[in-house]
């Protein structure tokens, strides 16, 4: 790895493990290996969101051309985001892409992707049924939301009814995550998202 | 008593006066230098943006040379060499 890139990693590790966000609990960051250039971070879903309670977990790649280029960043844990793929985990935030700055480090980005738990941008999807559903039935995505943090991230046990139609399709022999899947798409129809599993 | 100097050393210390104490590219002290460079000073000189934003010219220079647009790390605006 480039010089610059390690010995900037390093120092920021340094810098976000001293960070009061670190001390709250609001972030955390961890090495995967020995050579700088793969992190784990993570990030509490913030309160008053669909997504409180919940633990959120980041794969982070460092390129060797950091600081020049922007860290590889995605969702290991599954969420229900207009923002974030529901599929890959992978993140539309302008930060990451064109908006990078050297002067962006992996502590403030870390903050920025919490924030945009709290904020998302339903106009810039990159998951566009999420995204549909954020802007026509905002109380669904929300209850949507808060069911994934609940299943995929550890947040607080939430709707009774959304677990009842998830099992019924598991009775019927269809993977949990597929399931699942099909029913946030389908606003939770279980006929449609029956259809569309056996179509 | 008359004291006769025979030789003297003189000493000096010397830094930067940056906004800052780090870079905010390569994330070294100012007082260091950047992270391709052995000894800071004369071979690691730091430059001024019009925007008053200041770096290692050689960590600014690889960021503007990486960039579609050239624009300031810390601020974006439009990046320009301060000569006063």
């Amino acid at each position: 790895m480039a010089n610059i890139a390690a010995k900037r990693i390093k120092r920021e590790f340094k810098e976000v493990m001293k960070s009061e966000e670190v001390a709250g609990g609001a972030i955390k960051l961890e090495l995967v290996n020995d050579s700088w250039t793969e992190l784990q971070g993570e990030i509490a879903g913030p309160s008053d969101t669909p997504y409180e309670g919940g633990t959120f977990v980041l794969e982070i790649k460092v390129p060797e051309t950091y600081p020049f280029n922007p860290p590889k960043i995605r969702f290991v844990t599954k969420i229900w985001h207009p923002n974030v793929s529901s599929v890959t985990g992978a993140i539309c935030l302008d930060i990451l892409k064109d908006q990078w700055a050297a002067a962006l480090t992996l502590r403030t980005v870390l903050l920025s992707l919490q924030a945009l738990l709290s904020a998302a941008e339903p106009n810039d999807p990159q998951d566009a049924v999420v995204a549909k559903q954020y802007k026509e039935n905002p109380q669904l995505f929300h209850m949507t939301a808060r069911h994934w943090t609940n299943v995929y991230a550890g947040g607080p046990a939430s709707i009774v009814e959304f677990n009842q139609k998830v099992q019924r399709l598991l009775d019927m022999g269809v993977d949990e995550h597929d399931a699942r899947v099909a029913l946030s798409t389908y606003d939770w129809e279980l006929e449609r998202a029956t259809e569309q599993l056996f179509s | 008593m008359k004291v006769t100097i025979k030789s003297w050393t003189g000493v000096a210390t010397w830094r930067w006066i940056a906004n800052d104490d780090n870079c905010g590219i390569c994330r070294m002290p100012f007082d260091s230098c950047c992270p391709d460079c052995k000894l800071p000073g004369d071979e690691c000189p730091l430059v001024w943006g019009a925007c008053s934003h200041c770096f290692h010219i050689h960590c600014i220079v690889k960021w503007l040379h990486s960039q579609p647009q050239q624009q300031c790390p810390m601020c974006r605006q439009d990046w320009k060499f301060n000569n006063k």
